[in-house]
């Protein structure tokens, strides 16, 4: 993260709060299926699809408001990739309604894809054109014209940092790289609604920042993020809500606010150890060890984070020597490992 | 890397839904032709390609030296040459065209832009088209050289090259069809080739076998010219005052009525090419000319592969002569003229299957897709 961003690094956790536009980072907004204002975001209501035997989307509900960033997560197989290339206008649903930016992908593939940039999960490179070369086809079959392009072209690879390879035949670039020329490519028109499947995978941690903060401003800019993703302590910082998806069905559908103030686990450090589990038991609180860590840590369940300051500052006063005291997991992990979901 | 994306370019005013046909097509030429220049195969096999017909136009000239027509029959070969190695050729070039793009994950990235099936299927049609005609142009200077030999038409060469580049792009956009329409590039690049098989030899077969089906049992009459039996002398010699009489001969003998199955070879790249060009017949003999005792007299015509082709398609087309007579007869040996050109029913023929190739095809990469083959990714 540079200067620039309007929400320094350090204050991540909080910025959803700082950045997100007003109303935008609360819970329970519902949004008319009816919507079909032109930065209508995304609404998706009962829809399936299978292949052959195999369903691949069950029965999926969820909603993408605009000005935020929506994060989609579950395990392999779970249908992630499926309900974003039916987002994407590539695949019809067999059943279900789906609006992208107020329009049906079916019906009006046209429209939906004027307004929406998609960053596939396989990296897709035509070896022998350079990175601006890609770059200016997909903004002339976006229907730029000329000195549009270029500029446009030119802007985005400042954005994604690949400027000193604009001449470089795309098949020199690293996995990393390519990566993010696949989310300048999906972002050459300007869309109003952005599709990404798993785009921090193979970005060194810099790039993640960088990512990160690039999808915050888009938000913040009013388009529609929906980003799928295995690691959920990066979609702690970006999103501002989370849709589950396991076996095809979305089982969970939550704001990270209300992820934050659900019951957590911390884990908690001290010298010695033996001073913590005593103050612990005559506090009554419930400890366990953490059987999946190299240093002996306790595991605590907690209900809020007053209830996590409340502790905090009674080990302190009552002379126990805590060196570390901090969430297990992010909020969003809570929720997916609280799902009892099945890897496929 | 600037961590804001600000409105700094407005968004370009928009509002259509679908790209104008010549940016569409040409953006996918572009994109097509940069990815084909700047790789080292293409360059290989045009390397190849000249040196095998400059190898095989050498020999050629070496051993037709002595022969008259020698400029038409070099022209023929390289023709013949050129759409032979062009049959072998255009199924490289385009039947992978649309799904080495899919295997490669760049076909999804092209769908979900204003692209349409129909504009991407002509970009890729036009890029092999192109490609496969490079090895028409790289053959063109032992194409000039053959011309400046002499005994080419201008007519004659200007229809050889046009129908063998209206073939070349058959052949391609019969391969780009296949592609959009097969999943994998290596079951497209195959099927390519058992078409052009088809085309090209098939057709023959099916004319050879279904000849036998026309043969028929009949009463025929040959006359030819020869000496009469008194014109030889007792010590085997014959008088040299003797007269030519025009013997005639009737009997039964099986004959093919080729002329109702010569349509089969209509659709042989070779016989479109062959039969379109107007070759032109030498000059009448003199009707007085007789022919001398080993044969018709006059001029030897030697035409070339090409002109041959033609000749043999003209001749299944006339189909079996049951009254020979023997002006007929020492007439055998001159080219036949042009009845009924054979050559627009095959490329009619070839041209609908291009399109309900590339129709089939177009309807195929229409997204977003309902029904998928088993085992295919969209991206």
């Amino acid at each position: 993260m540079r200067t620039g961003s309007r929400c320094p690094f350090v204050y991540v956790r909080f910025r959803r709060k700082i950045c997100a536009r007003p109303g935008s980072g609360s819970a329970g907004i519902a949004y008319p299926l009816t919507m079909t204002d032109e930065n209508g975001g995304i609404v998706v209501e009962g829809v399936a699809r299978s292949f052959g035997s195999v369903q691949a989307v069950d029965d999926v509900d969820f909603m993408a408001p605009p000005g935020e960033v929506t994060a989609l997560i579950g395990p392999n197989g779970s249908g992630k990739t499926t309900l974003l290339l039916i987002l994407a206008s590539l695949l019809a649903p067999d059943r279900g309604t789906v609006r992208v930016a107020g329009f049906d992908p079916v019906a009006q593939p046209g429209e939906v894809r004027r307004r929406m940039g998609w960053m596939p999960d396989t990296l897709g490179v035509w070896d022998s054109l350079t990175a601006s070369e890609v770059l200016r086809t997909m903004g002339a079959l976006y229907g730029l014209g000329e000195a549009d392009r270029v500029a446009r072209a030119e802007d985005l690879l400042g954005t994604v940092n690949l400027t000193e390879y604009a001449k470089q035949p795309a098949r020199v670039l690293s996995r990393g790289q390519q990566q993010r020329l696949s989310l300048a490519r999906a972002l050459i028109h300007d869309p109003q609604v952005l599709l990404l499947d798993e785009p921090a995978s193979g970005l060194d941690p810099g790039s993640r920042v960088e990512l990160r903060s690039l999808l915050r401003s888009l938000a913040a800019a009013g388009k529609t993020v929906v980003v799928s993703s295995h690691v959920l302590s990066e979609l702690d910082e970006i999103a501002d809500r989370a849709v589950f998806v396991s076996r095809g069905r979305s089982v969970k559908s939550q704001t990270l606010d209300e992820a934050g103030s659900q019951t957590r686990r911390y884990y908690v450090r001290a010298e010695p150890m033996s001073e913590l589990a005593a103050a612990l038991q005559s506090y009554g609180v419930r400890f366990e060890a953490r059987g999946d860590s190299r240093r002996e840590e306790f595991l605590i369940q907690l209900g809020s984070t007053a209830e996590a300051s409340w502790l905090l500052r009674t080990l302190v006063l009552g002379d126990v020597v805590v060196t570390a005291f901090a969430p297990a997991g992010g909020a969003l992990e809570e929720t997916y490992m609280s799902l009892d979901t099945d890897r496929r | 890397m600037s961590t804001v994306i600000e409105p700094s370019t407005p968004q370009p005013v928009r509002t259509s839904t679908s790209l104008p046909a010549w940016t569409a097509v040409r953006t996918v030429f572009s994109l097509e032709m940069k990815q084909r220049l700047r790789g080292r195969a293409w360059y290989w096999m045009l390397g190849v390609w000249f040196v095998v017909i400059g190898f095989i136009f050498v020999l050629g000239t070496a051993f037709l030296g002595t022969m008259d027509n020698e400029g038409g029959i070099l022209f023929d070969l390289v023709v013949g040459f050129v759409l032979f190695f062009g049959l072998l050729v255009a199924p490289g070039l385009s039947a992978n065209a649309v799904n080495g793009d899919r295997a490669g994950g760049t076909l999804a990235i092209l769908q979900v832009t204003l692209l349409s099936p129909g504009q991407l299927l002509l970009g890729k049609w036009l890029a092999s088209s192109v490609g496969s005609l490079a090895f028409l142009v790289l053959s063109s200077p032992f194409i000039f050289w053959a011309l400046a030999l002499g005994g080419v038409d201008a007519s004659e060469a200007l229809v050889s090259l046009l129908m063998l580049a209206v073939e070349l792009g058959i052949l391609c956009a019969i391969g780009v069809g296949i592609s959009a329409l097969a999943d994998r590039p290596l079951f497209s690049i195959v099927s390519t080739y058992m078409v052009v098989a088809l085309l090209s030899i098939g057709t023959l077969i099916v004319f050879g076998l279904s000849s036998a089906l026309v043969t028929e049992e009949r009463m025929t009459t040959t006359s030819y010219y020869d000496y009469p039996e008194s014109a030889y002398r007792d010590d085997g010699m014959f008088d040299e005052d003797a007269e030519l009489e025009c013997i005639t001969q009737t009997y039964t003998t099986p004959v093919a009525h080729t002329e109702y199955v010569a349509w089969l070879l209509a659709a042989n790249p070779f016989v479109v090419v062959a039969d379109a060009v107007p070759y032109s017949l030498p000059d009448e003999p003199p009707a007085d000319a007789l022919p001398g005792p080993y044969g018709p007299t006059g001029d030897y015509y030697s035409p070339g592969v090409m002109e041959m082709a033609s000749q043999l398609v003209r001749a299944a087309q006339a189909g079996p002569d049951l009254d020979v007579t023997c002006e007929e007869a020492a007439a055998a040996l001159r080219p036949l003229p042009q009845e009924v050109p054979i050559w627009p029913l095959g490329l009619g023929i070839q041209l609908a299957l291009a399109g309900v190739l590339l129709l089939l095809g177009r309807r195929r990469l229409t997204m977003p897709a309902r029904r998928l083959a088993k085992g295919t990714r969209i991206a």
